[in-house]
């Protein structure tokens, strides 16, 4: 960059392109802080976390304030003035304070949500304000008497909204007439037609006792942007309502008065190095005798002539921008992108790898041992590329506490959430799917498997119910588990239940049995739940989901000590143990979880009923048979054998006999998208390609079980 | 052309300032925390501090009295860029031998203002 260029700085920058950082580091932010909250221990916070959570106000503060996000600034404004006390132990923390802090974030993130386009209602804060307000003034007569300097630099924040005119309840920082008005600063903008704010002017006119208004610079700022100064009784929330008949809400900032300076936040300090010639404050300062100030007078004795030759320096060697070191933010099709083409990749190694089995290694020594080598780092790469969408648990367990803490309160009952394995890693997009799952189990442990806290006293268990959540890979699975130790299931209850229903439940029934007839459709209804040892609503859809996700779910229980439910799930989705079966020339993948076995069709085996319906009787028992060929009509050429292997799957509680010519092997295929690259096709849930370079496709096996049932 | 270093644990505040300064054709060194800042500062050759004040590890105050311990910082002009703008906070600014202070949120045109003013 030139000189040249230094004239035309900084103006008219576009704030919108950092929008979507502070967006990301204000959920960050919210989310540090929910946790440090609920972690924290009100009777005796240490100044460290005190500190983190104030930090993180501040920070979200900071942000919305510069980025023009009015509303919340404001909020995290009240928030940090209430955490500052506490973290200089002015006021003690108490649990109010705590459900408050967690109510005002909840409350940011849905106007964060807005101001991202999510929609929804403006979120209204009044009440929120009004309480952070009592806390901070109403228990720290300590502090209430703050120098009521109009602070030198803009105060940066709208001061809460104040009900009425005469209440002298204001923000320590608003100037305050005689009469109790408070004087504040209006700056509206950018305004695409300036005249825009002649409107407001005008409201000031019609509605008598909204105060008086008047224009600072003659009203004019800057390009586009307007500032009067509104002295007023209404409180902010007032103001902006009816400006807002105007101007965009964004575009009307209220901040305290900074007074007749114009002090535009920054200052020198006389004397100190590098300060420049005394100014009157401009909401910045120099220190006179600080170093590097841009000398207050050159003939002072001050060391000023600073900033233009500090010392000898390798003039322009400074590492140019070392960003943060240890990680990277990219968008997550990026990642998708390198999957794919990661798995292109895999095919056609794959691809030479059989190709090249004709090859003699004698003649070709040094093209086989390379063909090995690719073999060997194309897998390296995989893994290592895989790894990138993996992410820690501790992005799903963390929504937990909060959840819990609500949920037992409403219920009067005490739960204690243990989390272990937040580090254990899992592919994004099964990350995603998981959380709802887990979520309805974890409630249903704390809404039907902990006793109440009398109720648990009684039975000799301590008061507070345990609830555990646990991580950790075994194999190529990683497996979650959700413990409680409350009530546990009855199976004297559950049998009964379920023979009510109609479902054949003989007295020999294994104890897992047993469990696993919680997962049958319609089982676990809002009876069951307050009769039976209650597991709640819906477990049937929770099966359902995970077996989706290629997972299952396991059920173990002792009735009165508790119960565990271990989901175990593939740990990605973008590769998958695959079963290839051949019908005429055309290859299907079946994933291997679902297969159950596979014989040879004897004679006479399948029966015909009904119609055309088919069964095949395996081990006295009967299922439905589904002929792939048929089912897929797939042309037959030439003379090959039809259909002579079964392969029974397994899915949604239900079993399928397929009848397939042959067998032709395992592997882990590459799942591709078959909806993103060509339509939705019934029975089929994806596409992968074969080593040899042909299509095949994934049947859907959950589709084909409901396809039998009719 | 002079080099600012610019420090805040905030990734958008770093990144708009960097952008705004680096804009007004200054070179930029962004640094996330008071520490991150004094390490990169030792390296030297830098015309111009900018830091925020409430940081992790190192604040913004502990920063400039660390690096005016340094024999490369005597003179070179620190700016604390802070929410803070309480005289507490602007004195103990002083005290750590701070040039001056700037209070967020400010807008571009007057971060390059200020920074005119003791970076020629």
């Amino acid at each position: 960059m030139s000189d040249m260029s230094t004239d035309s700085a900084g103006a008219g920058i576009d704030l919108s392109q950092f929008y979507a950082v502070f967006f990301e580091e204000a959920g960050e932010n919210l989310d540090r802080m929910e946790q440090l909250l609920l972690a924290i221990d009100v009777t005796a916070a240490d100044d460290e976390e005190l500190n983190a959570i104030f930090r993180c106000a501040h920070s979200i503060k900071g942000g919305a304030a510069t980025f023009g996000f009015a509303d919340v600034a404001e909020l995290t404004h009240q928030m940090e003035t209430l955490l500052d006390k506490l973290r200089r132990h002015e006021l003690q923390a108490t649990p109010a304070m705590v459900d408050v802090l967690l109510q005002s974030g909840d409350a940011l993130r849905s106007q964060l949500g807005r101001h991202q386009g999510a929609g929804g209602e403006v979120v209204d804060t009044t009440e929120l304000l009004a309480n952070i307000r009592a806390f901070t003034s109403g228990k720290a007569p300590v502090a209430a008497a703050a120098q009521p300097q109009p602070a030198e630099g803009l105060v940066s924040v709208p001061a809460a909204p104040v009900a009425v005119a005469a209440a002298p309840a204001v923000d320590d920082d608003v100037p305050v007439t005689l009469s109790g008005e408070r004087i504040l600063e209006l700056t509206l903008g950018p305004l695409d037609k300036p005249e825009l704010a002649a409107s407001i002017v005008e409201l000031f006119k019609e509605i008598e006792g909204l105060g008086t208004i008047e224009p600072i610079d003659g009203g004019m700022a800057q390009e586009g942007m307007r500032r009067f100064r509104v002295t007023t009784g209404s409180s902010d929330a007032d103001l902006l309502d009816l400006f807002g008949f105007h101007v965009a809400r964004e575009q009307c900032v209220l901040r305290p008065f900074a007074g007749e300076r114009v002090a535009p936040g920054y200052g020198f300090h006389p004397g100190a190095p590098g300060s420049p010639v005394q100014e009157e404050c401009k909401g910045y300062g120099f220190f006179d005798d600080a170093p590097g100030a841009p000398g207050s007078a050159p003939a002072a004795a001050a060391p000023a002539p600073a900033a233009a030759k500090p010392t000898a320096k390798p003039a322009e060697k400074a590492p140019a921008a070392a960003l943060e070191a240890a990680t990277i933010r990219v968008s997550v099709e990026k990642v998708d992108q390198l999957i794919n083409l990661m798995g292109e990749l895999v095919i056609t190694q794959a691809m030479l790898a059989q190709n090249s089995r004709s090859i003699d290694p004698v003649l070709y020594q040094s093209m086989v041992s390379g063909l090995t080598a690719l073999d060997r780092n194309t897998r390296d790469l995989q893994e290592a590329v895989m790894s990138i969408r993996m992410i820690p648990m501790q992005t799903v367990f963390s929504r937990f506490p909060r959840m819990l803490r609500d949920l037992a309160s409403k219920l009067g009952k005490k739960v204690e959430l243990v989390t272990v394995g937040e580090a254990t890693e899992l592919d994004k997009g099964l990350v995603e799917k998981i959380t709802d799952p887990l979520t309805h189990l974890v409630r249903n442990s704390c809404d039907h498997g902990i006793e109440l806290p009398a109720e648990r006293l009684a039975k000799g268990k301590p008061e507070t119910g345990t609830i555990t959540l646990a991580a950790s890979h075994q194999g190529g699975s990683i497996v979650i588990e959700v413990k409680d130790d409350g009530k546990g299931l009855s199976r004297e209850k559950l049998i009964k239940k379920a023979r009510e229903r109609g479902i054949d439940a003989p007295d020999t029934m294994s104890d897992a049995d047993v469990w696993a007839l919680i997962f049958a459709p319609g089982f676990s209804t809002a009876e069951v739940v307050t009769d039976v040892s209650g597991r709640g609503v819906g477990m049937d859809v929770v099966k359902k989901n995970i077996a989706a996700l290629g997972g299952t779910v396991e059920i173990d229980s002792a009735e009165g000590y508790g119960m565990r439910v271990a989901v175990r799930l593939p740990l990605t989705l973008a590769i998958m143990d695959g079963m290839s079966v051949g019908v005429g020339e055309e290859v299907y993948i079946l994933p291997l979880s679902s297969v159950v076995e596979s014989f040879q069709v004897g004679e006479n085996i399948v029966k015909t009923i009904g119609g055309n319906g088919r069964v095949v009787e395996v081990r006295e028992e009967f299922m439905p048979v589904l002929e792939l060929e048929r089912l897929f009509e797939v042309p037959r050429h030439g003379d090959e054998s039809p259909g002579g292997i079964m392969v029974v799957i397994e899915a949604e509680g239900g079993r399928v006999a397929l009848l397939v010519d042959e067998l032709l092997g395992q592997q882990q295929v590459v799942v591709k998208n078959l909806e993103a690259n060509y339509r939705k096709v019934d029975d089929i849930s994806g596409a992968t390609i074969m080593g040899d370079g042909r299509v095949a496709l994934i049947l859907d096996v959950g589709s084909l079980v409901r396809r039998s049932r009719h | 052309m002079h080099s600012i270093l610019a420090v805040d644990d905030s990734a958008s505040m770093r990144q708009m300032v960097s952008f705004t300064l680096k804009s007004a054709g200054y070179k930029v060194t962004e640094a996330v925390d008071g520490q991150d800042a004094y390490d990169k500062a030792a390296m030297g050759g830098f015309d111009l501090v900018l830091t925020d004040q409430n940081m992790p590890n190192l604040d913004g105050i502990g920063l400039t009295r660390k690096l005016r311990d340094h024999p490369n910082f005597k003179t070179t002009p620190i700016l604390i860029l802070t929410t803070e703008s309480s005289d507490q906070m602007k004195q103990a600014g002083r005290a750590a031998g701070a040039t001056g202070w700037l209070v967020k949120p400010f807008d571009p045109v007057r971060l390059i203002e200020v920074i005119r003013k003791v970076v020629r």
